[in-house]
């Protein structure tokens, strides 16, 4: 329900911020992820049918009505749009199109809903624990994951890039000079990783729920205060109520339906209880589901192992790992399109094909550099040019380093292709000696 | 039981930070005391002796031009278009000195389209002569209008000054033409001076965060494509970067006075760097980007980071010097030095927009949207 509610706001958000516009219409060009990329764009019309869907199925979600068939169109609405375009990835989207996907196959409509108000047969007040369980997982494997990616040495010792981020705020009231100093950031930066290792398991002992809550709220308002994070802090915060007891929701339930019968809303009587339980091969069918679902969200965080190189300089395995606020990273991209036959070389504008966010995400992901050298080939081969030769001088600065190049200046992108192979054109990276 | 393990967890934190701090204090980092630093100050700063001044020396320079131009109509003699064109080459110089400053008034009267699109579209520009009847505001006139407009009247169709000057005494439209385009430069002029000095400052000096829309983000953002502007416009294209390496002079900015483009760039270049020092018109350095950034301690390779600016801006100076003017010559028979100037340039900009922003945390972008 809280969810719904969130993803209602979320929407409204999305597009009062004029946002559907200028990410999904506007673009000329967009970067589609690798394997998806028949994932299109619907025209201006099209977008704001699927955000209109979204607002309602969420506002549905929140209700409990039709709440299956809400989850799902929820879900598959919400996944298309993130897939249109990577510049517009964020692991809190991710999380989203996941909860969704779960939420989709729990029952959660069984108890305190429309669905249950009108079709008593659904009522239910008891569901089997694996069902919270799995919610519960979920939240764990993405603050564990979170934290298990804030231990490596730029972040634990050096600070980074919370030493560059947090001076930034240095005009804050009261606590403003505090975070121009370094040891704040330092302070943070622990904090910050004992946190996410540590607060999974509090949440799961029902002794700590309460304290451990508090944190979370705690920290995720201060996220929400210093980084321009959206709708991601509300989200973990209501979404890890589930850890609290059954009396905590049933307390909540009853006061909103105490608050419903006030406004003389006729609202069903409490039920005697009744367990709900799927039939047999529903129920092996779920757990296959589940069970696979878990498979995969253990080995995607994991898989930059198989990649040689530094993971935030490659980016090879970074998407999917919940690896959040760990990289101050920027950078500029001359692209320079080059006719074989006469040697002679041309400079791109990048704002001639791109959006300024798209450009500014590109310029320091190595798969968007290829997606973008493909679209400039394909573009001079429009105007005549037989097989130009494509190549890309990208400065990247990482962790306040100094900006270097990060690609083979001399690689034809053009012929390189987009894939789960290591990208050989990714020159190392090289710690300077300080 | 709780509370022992929570003091606990915050002790191991603490001894942690300590921990690191010291190891911090041993590599001989962090000597002098760390003090917050005062954006509320540079921006005042910037506003108070950059912005403001330059602006009204822009606007002088500008009145000068019209009054000049008043002496030419009632008495239309070369004497006097020598001195036209005399003032006019310094509102061109003045309006490098503003040109950067492209957000709240500046943004809202769309200073740099409405000044300085070029190259111009001459066959728009004489038809609207012709005609007599135009709208200077209409989308299809930003390329007929301003400065550019301006070059082409006092020095252009290839011919004598008193061919030019009897150009002028025979078309009233002509004579018509060039006032308005003035006029609508001074009237854009007056009313950005007028919101600085009676809301805009104000605004301006108190938005003290470097988020998207704050002052010091939208004074970056506008400094990076300041010197993007003059990578491209001014020496690129004419260089033939985006041609395919064929030279395109008449891209040149002031073709028609056609001894300045190479000028105006360093006066582009010189206000960049104003900017970046926090100095003033008058010369004096204050608080500025360079003083944040060694505030914010941001260090490249074995120096600051604001070392290898300053270094790299006297580089791009040297460099930009060896050009001759006309630049419209320079890039047929000497491109090797205009491409050296050039490269120069392209290094600088990646250190402003790649190094700087991102180490003060600002993000080069006029869209919107949540990171994560």
């Amino acid at each position: 329900m809280a969810f719904g509610i969130l993803m209602l706001a979320s929407v409204s958000r999305f597009m009062a911020n004029g946002w559907v516009y200028s990410l999904y219409v506007k673009p000329r060009f967009y970067f589609p992820f690798y394997g998806f990329e028949w994932v299109k764009p619907l025209g201006e019309n099209g977008m704001y049918f699927l955000f209109v869907l979204m607002a309602v199925t969420a506002l549905f979600i929140a209700m409990g009505f039709a709440y299956r068939i809400s989850a799902l169109l929820f879900f598959l609405a919400f996944t298309y749009v993130e897939l249109i375009d990577k510049t517009n990835y964020l692991n809190h989207y991710y999380f989203i199109s996941i909860a969704a996907f779960l939420l989709f196959l729990l029952p959660a409509h069984r108890y305190f809903s429309v669905d249950a108000f009108l079709f008593p047969r659904l009522r239910a007040t008891h569901a089997p624990n694996y069902f919270l369980l799995v919610i519960k997982l979920q939240v764990f494997l993405v603050y564990f994951f979170a934290g298990l990616a804030k231990i490596n040495s730029d972040w634990l010792l050096e600070a980074m890039p919370l030493r560059i981020w947090l001076p930034a705020h240095s005009e804050m009231f009261l606590i403003g000079p505090l975070l121009a100093q370094t040891w704040v950031a330092f302070a943070f930066s622990w904090f910050a990783c004992a946190y996410d290792l540590l607060i999974p398991f509090f949440l799961f002992i029902p002794k700590y729920v309460k304290k451990a809550y508090f944190f979370v709220i705690v920290f995720h308002l201060a996220t929400s205060l210093f980084f321009n994070i959206g709708m991601f802090p509300y989200i973990m915060i209501a979404l890890t109520c589930i850890f609290f007891s059954e009396k905590f929701h049933l307390r909540v339930t009853w006061r909103i339906s105490n608050f419903l019968q006030k406004l003389r809303f006729k609202t069903a009587g409490n039920p005697g209880r009744k367990i709900y339980s799927p039939a047999k091969p529903v129920l092996a069918f779920l757990v296959l589901i589940f069970c696979a679902h878990f498979t995969i969200q253990l080995f995607l965080p994991v898989r930059f192992l198989l990649y040689p190189g530094k993971l935030f300089w490659t980016e090879q395995g970074y998407r999917f790992s919940w690896r959040v606020m760990l990289m101050e990273k920027a950078g500029t991209a001359f692209f320079y399109v080059r006719d074989r036959k006469t040697g002679r070389e041309t400079e791109i504008s990048n704002c001639d094909y791109l959006t300024s966010t798209q450009e500014k995400m590109m310029a320091t992901q190595p798969d968007m550099l290829i997606d973008y050298a493909h679209l400039l080939k394909s573009e001079y081969e429009k105007k005549g040019m037989k097989d130009p030769l494509i190549r890309v001088e990208a400065y990247v600065t990482l962790n306040g380093r100094p900006s270097r190049l990060m690609t083979d200046p001399a690689a034809d992108l053009g012929k390189e292709e987009d894939g789960f192979m290591n990208k050989k054109w990714i020159l190392p990276f090289t710690e300077e000696k300080k | 039981m709780l509370k022992r393990k929570i003091t606990g967890l915050i002790f191991i934190t603490t001894a942690l930070v300590l921990f690191a701090g010291c190891r911090q204090k041993k590599k001989g980092e962090e000597a002098e005391p760390e003090v917050a630093f005062d954006k509320g100050a540079m921006l005042s700063n910037y506003a108070d002796n950059l912005i403001l001044p330059n602006f009204q020396s822009a606007k002088t320079a500008m009145d000068d031009f019209a009054a000049s131009y008043t002496a030419f109509t009632q008495n239309k003699t070369v004497l006097n278009l020598l001195d036209l064109r005399s003032k006019f080459v310094l509102a061109y110089v003045k309006y490098q000195h503003i040109s950067a400053f492209e957000f709240g008034p500046s943004e809202s009267e769309i200073i740099r389209a409405n000044f300085n699109t070029y190259p111009l579209d001459t066959t728009q520009l004489n038809a609207n002569i012709s005609s007599g009847t135009y709208d200077l505001a209409a989308a299809n006139n930003i390329d007929a209008k301003g400065l550019p407009a301006a070059d082409f009247l006092l020095f252009g169709y290839n011919t004598s000054d008193t061919a030019i000057v009897s150009r002028f005494a025979n078309s009233a439209n002509r004579v018509t033409y060039l006032s308005d385009c003035i006029s609508d430069m001074q009237t854009k002029l007056n009313s950005v001076i007028s919101t600085w000095n009676n809301s805009y400052k104000s605004t301006f000096v108190s938005s003290t965060g470097t988020s998207i829309g704050s002052s010091l983000g939208l004074l970056v953002n506008q400094l990076n494509f300041e010197i993007d502007l003059l990578k491209n416009g001014k020496i690129g294209i004419p260089l033939g970067k985006k041609s395919a390496g064929t030279q395109l002079p008449e891209k040149c900015e002031a073709y028609y006075k056609n001894t300045i483009s190479v000028q105006l760039a360093k006066e582009c270049l010189l206000n960049i760097e104003d900017i970046y020092l926090g100095r003033s018109v008058a010369g004096s350095d204050g608080s500025g980007l360079d003083d944040y950034l060694d505030a914010l301690k941001a260090q490249h390779n074995s120096g600051t980071l604001n070392q290898a600016i300053k270094d790299q801006f006297a580089t791009a100076k040297t460099k930009l010097a060896l050009v001759n003017e006309p630049l419209s010559v320079s890039v047929m028979s000497d491109a090797a030095t205009v491409d050296a100037a050039y490269i120069e340039i392209q290094k600088l900009l990646v250190l402003l927009k790649t190094d700087m922003s991102s180490a003060m945390s600002i993000v080069i972008t006029y869209q919107d949207s949540d990171g994560d």
